[in-house]
């Protein structure tokens, strides 16, 4: 207290010069309107800085909880892109009611390896999550994998950067079928065989899934043409694609459930 | 009650008459108006009181507003003028102990004139500021200051000697 008291009297002239120059400042404020505008506009100019300040630090801990809301936003969103996507290339009567047996569950990506010639993912949903093997795992922009096995909480993917893995695609103007596989090299190199030669292609022509694997849905749009020869001899196109996304540099994935997949695979036992 | 102390409180009684009826009426060329009342702060001793300056600074502003219907301006130019004299009597006379005790008992006339400059210069500078209040009359503000800075600085260095002669009688 003592202290205080010393302190106030040594620096008695200031803080009196302080105390008299915020009481002159409040006259200044009273008495003339032109005054009383400018400060106006630095007092608003203070405060709103300070609340914007305020609202940041607030904003940054409610990161979390806005993440969370967002990523089922995005899962309600990612349903429905896929489902429109879907009727949009299947042409139907718009009357009808159309089944869309894919459903989507998010999941973070907690290792991802690129690097080798088969790489694979872990992802942190398993089957408490309901997640099963063979469903379909994408990014925002592009295609993850196949998950290939699962655990209580967590599953193993097969990467697209996988030699062993191909996946039925289409092209989206020409609507002519094949097969994507990796080249093994840039994690965005791909390439499309098996697309028969009297089918007509064009550079930038956007590739999306085909719909015919019951992993994913038709019409995910996964990369575009660079270039392409024609094969004569063998009768099929070499088509050279770069994916819109880099899959090694993802870390949130949506799961695809296939509702129909048991009812598919068991039509499929029947042709054999 | 000494015979400094009334001289103090005459002064000050007189300068805020004469500042507001008449040199707040002079409009030379068309808006110069010196101010006189800056004298009050130039004639305080220079070993009295500090903090007591600061608040007759203040009351000094504060009636020269009242009396000629301005806003805060000579309030805070003579409030801040007055926390600021110290440093300016320390500047111009010089950092040792060679500083006098009143400002007309001092014969170093080269001094003498710098520190009334300095002290009319920043006081002149903080009013018009207040004043005007706005980036866009820097021109205005320093024009002002510049022209009413002259005019004060002759009329408070002749009125000082006045006060030089009262105490030698």
């Amino acid at each position: 207290m003592q202290r205080i008291v010393e302190a106030l009297i040594r620096f008695r002239n200031p803080i009196s010069y302080l105390i008299l120059l915020g009481l002159s400042i409040v006259f200044l404020n009273g008495r003339s309107n032109f005054h009383q505008n400018h400060l106006e506009k630095y007092s608003l100019y203070f405060s709103q800085s300070i609340y914007s300040f305020s609202h940041r630090i607030e904003n940054y801990f409610n990161l979390k909880k806005i993440n969370e809301r967002l990523l089922k936003e995005n899962k309600i969103l990612k349903d429905l892109q896929l489902k429109s996507n879907e009727l949009k290339l299947y042409p139907s009567n718009q009357k009808l009611k159309k089944r869309f047996p894919f459903k989507v569950i998010t999941a973070n990506v907690i290792k991802n390896s690129f690097l080798n010639q088969r790489n694979f993912l872990i992802i942190d949903k398993g089957s408490k999550d309901g997640i099963v093997s063979e469903m379909g795992v994408i990014s925002d922009q592009g295609i993850i994998g196949i998950i290939k096995s699962v655990s209580e909480h967590y599953s193993t993917v097969i990467s697209v950067l996988n030699q062993n893995l191909k996946i039925n695609v289409r092209l989206k103007n020409s609507s002519a079928f094949g097969s994507l596989s990796w080249k093994g090299t840039n994690p965005i190199d791909f390439q499309v065989d098996d697309v028969v030669v009297n089918s007509s292609l064009i550079n930038g022509d956007t590739i999306v899934t085909g719909g015919m694997s019951s992993y994913f849905p038709l019409g995910i749009p996964l990369g575009k043409i660079t270039s392409y020869n024609r094969d004569n001899r063998s009768g099929y196109y070499k088509i050279n694609t770069s994916l819109f996304e880099d899959p090694s540099q993802v870390y949130h994935v949506y799961v695809i459930e296939n509702k129909d997949i048991e009812e598919i695979n068991k039509l499929k036992k029947e042709i054999k | 009650m000494n015979r400094s102390t009334l001289t103090l409180i005459f002064s000050f009684v007189f300068l805020v008459l004469v500042q507001v009826m008449v040199f707040n009426n002079i409009s030379l060329f068309g808006y110069v108006n010196p101010m006189i009342y800056l004298l009050f702060l130039v004639i305080y001793r220079f070993d009295n009181d500090q903090t007591l300056l600061i608040f007759l600074s203040f009351i000094l502003g504060f009636c020269i507003d009242f009396l000629s219907q301005s806003g805060g301006a000579h309030m805070i130019a003579s409030l801040t003028i007055g926390f600021l004299r110290p440093l300016i009597i320390r500047y111009s006379f010089g950092v040792t102990s060679e500083i006098p005790s009143t400002f007309q008992n001092d014969s170093r006339i080269k001094n003498k004139y710098l520190f009334l400059t300095i002290f009319i210069l920043i006081h002149h500078l903080i009013y018009f500021t207040i004043v005007y209040f706005s980036w866009n009359a820097t021109y205005l503000i320093l024009k002002n200051t510049l022209l009413t800075s002259v005019f004060s600085l002759i009329l408070i260095s002749l009125l000082s000697r006045f006060y030089k002669k009262l105490n030698d009688t």
